[in-house]
């Protein structure tokens, strides 16, 4: 979608947030309020 | 179903002749009775063990396996037109296998939430549905989707686990998935009981291939198999090619270098884990390139899900 709308540096994260927070990287809390 | 039905009543020898008859057979070199083609065999089998048969073919392919159940629940529906199977032993079959391979699923998601959302797609032959479809479709109408569920490829394994993980109560779970795996078992057998004649002809035609009929059977399957397998394996290859690594994107943010993140989860998924990567915009994927319009088409941007 984004690529369509002429974005060409589209990626998507390898293992999604679980890759990223498994990786022991920090992570905000972040307010679903 | 007459014709194959009535072709197994006529080959089958009496049970205490049967060696003498095929002696008989082979002496005057005529084919051997059609109570030993493949096809006759195998309506033998559905009809001796109809009902068990049906309760494997359901379990194995609710629990993922890629043996659809959809054909033989026809099958036995045209059987049961003619009285030789009974439609309600069948959809309870169908029924208890659904119930007990999605609940499975349904325990399995509320165990280990998104996560075994990932390791089902990783398995799936249907590439095409992700998790986040997954999971827009079921937040999108919940316990309801259930309904619907096994009428649309790909959702039907992944939407039990994914009502475990969003924490549906177990009782809620069960009635919908009931209504819905009756639904879609009754769909089957009701179209198998409306066109018997057309079903009835299909077996005779491959009752005549004789032993060809497995091979085109099993090569149809095989085919089926093999063009998924490889949609899979390009599309894997597509993502991983154009995939940033979680190491990747944190050495950039040491450098200095800020992508535009894109925290694209759904909203039951930011609830189930409400942490996002440093500095990430909560977006949605509907209308992900409104919110960013006002950045240049040559900007940096990562996107990530669950």
């Amino acid at each position: 979608m984004l690529i369509d709308k002429g974005y060409t540096k589209v990626r998507p994260l390898a293992g999604g947030l679980d890759g990223w927070i498994d990786a022991g990287y920090p992570a905000d809390i972040i307010d679903l309020a | 179903m007459g014709a194959v039905w009535l072709a197994w009543e006529r080959g089958r020898p009496a049970r205490s002749g049967k060696r003498r008859q095929l002696r008989q057979e082979r002496r005057a070199g005529r084919p051997r009775s059609q109570y030993h083609s493949p096809v006759t065999q195998l309506v033998h089998y559905v009809l001796v063990y109809g009902v068990s048969l049906i309760f494997i073919n359901v379990l194995l392919e609710q629990l993922g396996a890629p043996v659809p159940a959809v054909p033989a629940l026809i099958v036995a529906g045209a059987l049961s037109r003619d009285g030789k199977l009974s439609s309600t032993n069948i959809l309870l079959a169908a029924l208890a296998a659904s119930l007990i391979a999605d609940y499975m699923w349904f325990l399995l998601g509320r165990r280990y939430g998104y996560r075994i959302l990932r390791t089902l797609c990783r398995i799936s032959l249907s590439p095409d549905s992700c998790v986040r479809d997954t999971e827009a479709r079921f937040e999108r109408w919940g316990l309801k989707s259930l309904l619907i569920a096994k009428f649309i490829p790909g959702f039907s394994t992944v939407a039990p686990p994914l009502a475990g993980a969003s924490g549906s109560s177990s009782i809620a779970f069960l009635i919908y998935d009931g209504i819905g795996a009756m639904v879609w078992a009754g769909s089957a057998v009701a179209a198998g009981r409306a066109f018997h004649h057309a079903i009835d002809r299909l077996l005779s035609a491959l009752e005549n291939l004789g032993g060809w009929a497995l091979v085109v059977i099993a090569s149809l399957l095989v085919i089926l198999i093999a063009v998924k397998w490889a949609q899979r394996i390009h599309f894997l290859k597509k993502m991983r090619l154009a995939r940033i690594q979680p190491a990747e994107l944190k050495e950039m943010f040491d450098r200095g270098e800020f992508p535009v993140v894109l925290d694209v989860r759904t909203a039951g998924a930011r609830k189930h884990n409400p942490r996002a990567i440093p500095n990430a915009i909560l977006a949605h994927m509907d209308d992900v390139a409104t919110q960013l319009g006002h950045l240049p088409p040559h900007q940096e941007v990562v996107l990530y899900c669950t």
